[in-house]
């Protein structure tokens, strides 16, 4: 195996190197530097993938903060968030679970060997020109083997500066929340970049209530507060791209909303966080018949998670500090014998390195390779694309229990599509599997390191249609899926030890369909957008045929029915955005049919108004968020915030 | 000759019907879901799966992890995510909450005052809050439903029993593995329950006295499931009387007693599991521990293993195990499989003789029991001994105490025999 990959390596430097002198001998004008492509709206899409993106100014219009936010309008997409400013937000697409999401910034994966979970509250949209989530794989022509790596992908597009601009926001939201951004950007020479700073604090102590036939409960959020800051720049040059990115956070973590006879105890532990990335990425096109793209980033995360305090008396008191770090560097190349046919390949090394005081723990190192081999072809409004996808994870311990055997395995993708009269049919069928993460094999006591990779086959038919004239652009598409999920990673209590372990357990068969609506329009002083989505999908446990109880029932947390709706109206410099989400009941235990989350509304409004003084732009902005001051929750006891008001003033140069 | 046949096969086919089952179970719920329950048996079956909230109007709270009978009229429930010790009548209807005694576990009573055990270091009593640097026994006064005192024991007590005024309390050290400031505790803590001040302190030399503790008389039998790495699981039985001499009091073998539980005769019902990460199968094992027999002969005997009828088959065939219990009024036995993580759990039920009755559907972590009184044991009947009719075992009287000389054919009734009621049921004999 390892010779297997040492030829592929050399493979793949032996043709970047023969392109590098060959472009060296012809320094003018035959390298075509490529600008990573964004797609829009108005460029040609690559509609033989799945996919749903955000961009420009319908992405600033949206009432959001970060990027869950922005993907909880989109078709197949499930939000889980413990509710207040500081809560873990993660997104679950087509019930696939949360670790089977790949999250890319400028196609680099965002990694998280600890616990495989990327959470988007971490992001913030300002800096973001688009925002994608395609199901199985994007299909570029030049794609890093990562990225075909995960169920479903969301691609988060930087935005490149056109010219060189200065803008100050403050912001004063509900629940004592300040925020103070700063953004500056360059256009300059063929150089582009931004720097983006934020800070924000807020209390998060929003008050909430439960109504129902066996209590009346009131009260303020507890421990719901957070403090961050996070500065970020990135630089471009054509096909070269950077980014570095700093996090820092303390936030509290609060629990679910019990029966308590008084408020002296508070449950839960409090929660810092010190993430740190910088990556760069090169492509270029030397030939009309080949590109290339090399990747490199380190990463390093760092995590404190304490509940010593005296108002935390049910739980063990702890103060844990876990680090981890990550290399990774992939090299690419795509070759175009003919204009209808790309081959690629890619290989991808990750090393990772853990530690954690945690007793019994020692370090654990992760040496990650993925190669793929990749083919698309696009004749005549047909298009097809196959891949096939090698993993190879290796670990390395000294804790008591010793390291999990490697996992070596391949994976298929493959997609068709045909084109006619700007409609598309779609079909695809990928298999791809998730790695136990370094916390499901070694966290004490509950890892267990025979954990079996946690399989998906996602199959997908879909149909789409452009049309696009002058004012009016429209977009439909449609897609019918069936996923199963097999070898469940799940934590489970072993029988009569009292303890729970990390367990392979489970098949769940998914149906679904997911629909998108998009619509445009814009005149020289009006722009109406209209943005729209439904998710139906029938998510069932087929584990044991024998368990009456289980078998065939629905998943717990996965609504039925879900729907966005999202309509812009811009005159001039004044705009107003209102969004409106459903999501369908949802069942949190299958022990009693009482056991379920209601179905809730949530509507959002944004106005904002933006002036210009000379050179100098001021804007205002009033967002309400859930103007119905509907009560939700996506976990039980865990209340979202209800109406909450954020007003922003900026200005810019 | 004929007689005999008649009264054989009478014996075989009755019912007592004096053997009326009342059973309260807690249903933990998940963690941090507020989802407690308590369901509510009766003869043969479920009448309702959340019991407190119909009785009261408003739901237990999180994580109900002990229920004992206090009085005759009172029942205590230790609510360990909420905080609370919760007062019941046994008819489902709240009396009084004591609240802030946080993360407490399990509960034993004098009649008078309801102790607990905590794992946490605060507990507010008349005389304010009180800090522990490790564990604590609270003792509430049932007068007030107030904490009164309070006395500290190892890291996270669990188990906790009385005999001749002294709390014998299991302490476990069960956070160790996260907290790291301590190892797991091997102790078991002897309190005088008038002052609430320690009198000694057994060390048992094996980790983790954690689980079920039950309690026969003088005896404890304690579960103990090692330190989860190199120390395996093991069972103790604790002999409270030799520990208040000072004789040599602790006998440990090598099966766990996982679920345990004290039958009529006074001997321990214990159902042992351990799980190798190695084969990825479990052990179990299937103990009839006699404890007086234990402690005699320093475990060489006194430990049988078996298990009446098919209990053993029955919990191996469980999704996850999570309780046993024997109605100390009647001898039926009783568990529960906590089934799936997030789905409803069962209650079987099985005859004195481990004949599986029936399993019922309940809530979610079902795993603490509580018999109720048989209806005539309300009304003050409480020896099942009745006198036998010595002269004449075999007479038959009807309701009337007229004598009969045999049951109405092809119709079923009540009749008196030795003393007792017995039904005869003519389809049966048929």
């Amino acid at each position: 195996m390892r010779n297997y990959y040492l030829q592929a390596i050399l493979a793949i430097v032996l043709v970047l190197a023969v392109t590098a002198s060959a472009s060296a001998q012809n320094p003018t004008d035959s390298i075509k530097q490529l600008h990573e492509v964004t797609v829009t709206s108005k460029q040609p899409v690559r509609t033989i993938a799945t996919s749903q993106t955000l961009s420009g100014a319908d992405l600033q219009a949206l009432s959001t903060t970060s990027v869950a936010d922005a993907l909880k309008y989109f078709a197949g997409v499930q939000i889980k968030d413990y509710g207040g400013l500081g809560g873990l937000k993660t997104i679950n697409v087509r019930s696939l679970g949360a670790q089977h999401v790949g999250v890319y910034v400028d196609g680099i994966r965002l990694t998280n060997a600890q616990n495989g979970t990327v959470d988007l509250g971490k992001f913030s949209l300002s800096s973001m020109e688009t925002v994608s989530l395609y199901n199985a794989n994007k299909l570029d022509y030049c794609q890093s083997a990562s990225e075909y790596a995960s169920g479903a992908t969301v691609y988060l597009q930087t935005k490149r500066p056109t010219h060189d601009s200065l803008s100050v926001q403050l912001r004063n939201a509900s629940f004592h929340t300040w925020m103070a951004k700063v953004n500056g950007q360059f256009s300059w020479k063929g150089w582009q970049g931004f720097v983006d700073g934020e800070y924000c604090t807020s209390r998060g102590d929003y008050p909430f209530r439960y109504h129902s036939e066996y209590e009346d409960t009131v009260g303020r959020r507890a421990n719901s507060d957070i403090r961050y800051g996070r500065v970020e720049a990135a630089l471009f040059r054509g096909g070269f791209s950077s980014h570095i990115y700093y996090y820092d956070s303390e936030r509290g973590c609060p629990g679910g909303i019990v029966r308590r006879l008084s408020d002296k105890y508070t449950n839960v532990g409090r929660e810092w966080d010190r993430d740190f990335f910088v990556q760069a990425s090169y492509q270029a096109q030397p030939f009309e018949w080949f590109r290339y793209k090399a990747n490199a980033k380190y990463t390093n995360e760092y995590l404190r998670y304490c509940t010593k305090y005296p108002e935390n008396q049910n739980t063990a008191r702890v103060d844990n500090h876990y680090r981890q770090q990550d290399a990774y560097g992939a090299l690419c190349a795509a070759f175009m014998p003919w204009k209808w046919l790309s081959l690629s390949t890619s290989y991808d090394i990750r090393y990772s390195i853990m530690k954690a005081d945690l007793k019994r723990f020692e370090d654990v190192k992760r040496v990650d390779q993925k190669l793929v081999f990749a083919a698309q072809a696009n004749w005549k409004g047909i298009q097809v694309a196959a891949s096939a996808l090698h993993q190879r994870y290796s670990d390395w311990t000294f804790v008591q229990a010793g390291a999990a055997d490697p996992i070596d395995r391949w994976t298929p993708a493959v997609s068709l599509a045909y084109t006619f009269y700007g409609v598309t049919v779609r079909a695809w069928y990928k298999e791809i599997f998730r790695a136990p993460t370094l916390n499901d094999l070694y966290y004490t006591q509950v890892g267990n390191r025979n954990l079996k990779p946690e399989d998906t086959k996602q199959l997908n038919l879909g149909v789409e249609y452009h049309w696009d004239k002058k004012a009016w652009a429209v977009d439909v598409q449609a897609d019918i899926y069936r996923n199963k999920i097999e070898n469940r990673i799940v934590c489970l209590p072993l029988k009569g030890t009292y303890t729970w372990s990390m367990m392979n357990y489970g098949y769940t068969f998914c149906r679904g369909l997911n629909a998108t609506l998009k619509g445009h329009y814009h005149s020289k002083q009006w722009n109406f957008s209209l943005l729209s989505s439904i998710t139906w999908q029938r998510d069932v446990d087929r584990t044991d045929p024998t368990d009456e109880d289980m078998y065939d029932k629905p998943i717990c947390y996965s609504p039925t029915f879900s729907s966005g709706l999202t309509g812009i109206v811009g005159w001039r410099s004044l705009q107003f955005t209102t969004s409106y989400l459903y999501v369908g009941e949802r069942m949190w235990s299958k022990a009693d049919p009482e056991d379920i989350l209601e179905p809730y509304h949530n509507v959002d409004m944004k106005l904002s108004y933006t002036h210009n003084i000379r050179k100098i732009s001021l804007g205002l902005c009033l967002e309400v968020c859930d103007v119905l001051d509907i009560q939700y929750e996506h976990l039980p006891r865990y209340p979202m915030p209800g109406r909450n008001y954020k007003f922003t003033l900026s200005f810019g140069i | 000759m004929k007689q005999l046949i008649t009264f054989i096969a009478l014996t075989l086919f009755i019912y007592n019907t004096r053997a009326q089952e009342r059973l309260i179970l807690l249903n933990e719920g998940m963690w941090q879901a507020d989802n407690g329950r308590v369901s509510y048996f009766e003869d043969g079956s479920i009448l309702s799966n959340q019991w407190f909230r119909e009785k009261n109007g408003y739901k237990i709270g999180d994580t109900p992890n002990d229920i004992i009978q206090v009085g005759d009229n009172l029942i205590a429930i230790a609510i360990n995510w909420s905080n609370i010790v919760q007062f019941i009548r046994p008819d489902g209807t709240a009396v009084a909450a004591t609240e802030d005694i946080p993360n407490n576990r399990r509960l034993c009573s004098d009649g008078r005052y309801v102790y607990v055990s905590s794992y946490g270091h605060e507990c507010e009593t008349i005389g304010g809050t009180v800090y522990f640097d490790k564990g604590y026994v609270a003792k509430i006064d049932i007068s007030n439903f107030k904490v009164v005192a309070t006395c500290e024991v190892g890291y996270e007590p669990e188990g906790i029993a009385l005999y001749k005024g002294r709390l014998f309390v299991a302490n476990t050290g069960g956070y160790a593995e996260q907290e790291g400031d301590h190892e797991f505790e091997t102790t078991v803590s002897i309190i005088d329950a008038a002052t609430m001040t320690v009198e000694k302190t057994i060390d048992t030399g094996v980790p983790n006295l954690y689980g079920e503790m039950s309690q026969s008389d003088r005896y404890l039998c304690i579960n103990s499931p090692g330190d989860y790495y190199e120390i395996p699981p093991c069972g103790l039985i604790f002999d409270c009387e030799k520990a208040l001499q000072d004789e040599k009091c602790v006998v440990v073998f090598d099966y766990p007693v996982t679920y345990n539980t004290t039958t009529l005769d006074g001997k321990f019902l214990a159902i042992g599991s351990a799980f190798s990460y190695i084969t990825g199968e479990y052990e179990f094992s299937q103990l009839t521990i006699n404890p007086e027999t234990v402690i005699q002969t320093d475990g060489e005997s006194g430990i049988e293993e078996s298990l009446p009828g098919t209990l053993l088959a029955d919990f191996a065939n469980m999704t996850q195990p999570y309780g046993i219990y024997v109605n100390p009024y009647t001898g039926y036995i009783y568990g529960t499989d906590a089934g799936s993580f997030d789905g409803s759990g069962s209650l079987y039920q099985w005859s004195p003789e481990g004949e599986l009755l029936g399993t019922h559907k309940v809530y979610i972590n079902p795993g603490h029991f509580l018999a109720l009184p048989p209806d005539d044991w309300a009304n003050g009947i409480k020896d099942l001994n009745t006198p036998k009719d010595s002269k004449h075992p075999n007479n038959l009287y009807d309701l009337s105490g007229r004598k009969v000389s045999s049951p109405t054919p092809g119709r079923s009734g009540i009749y008196i025999k030795s003393g007792k009621k017995i039904l005869y049921n003519s389809q049966l004999r048929q």
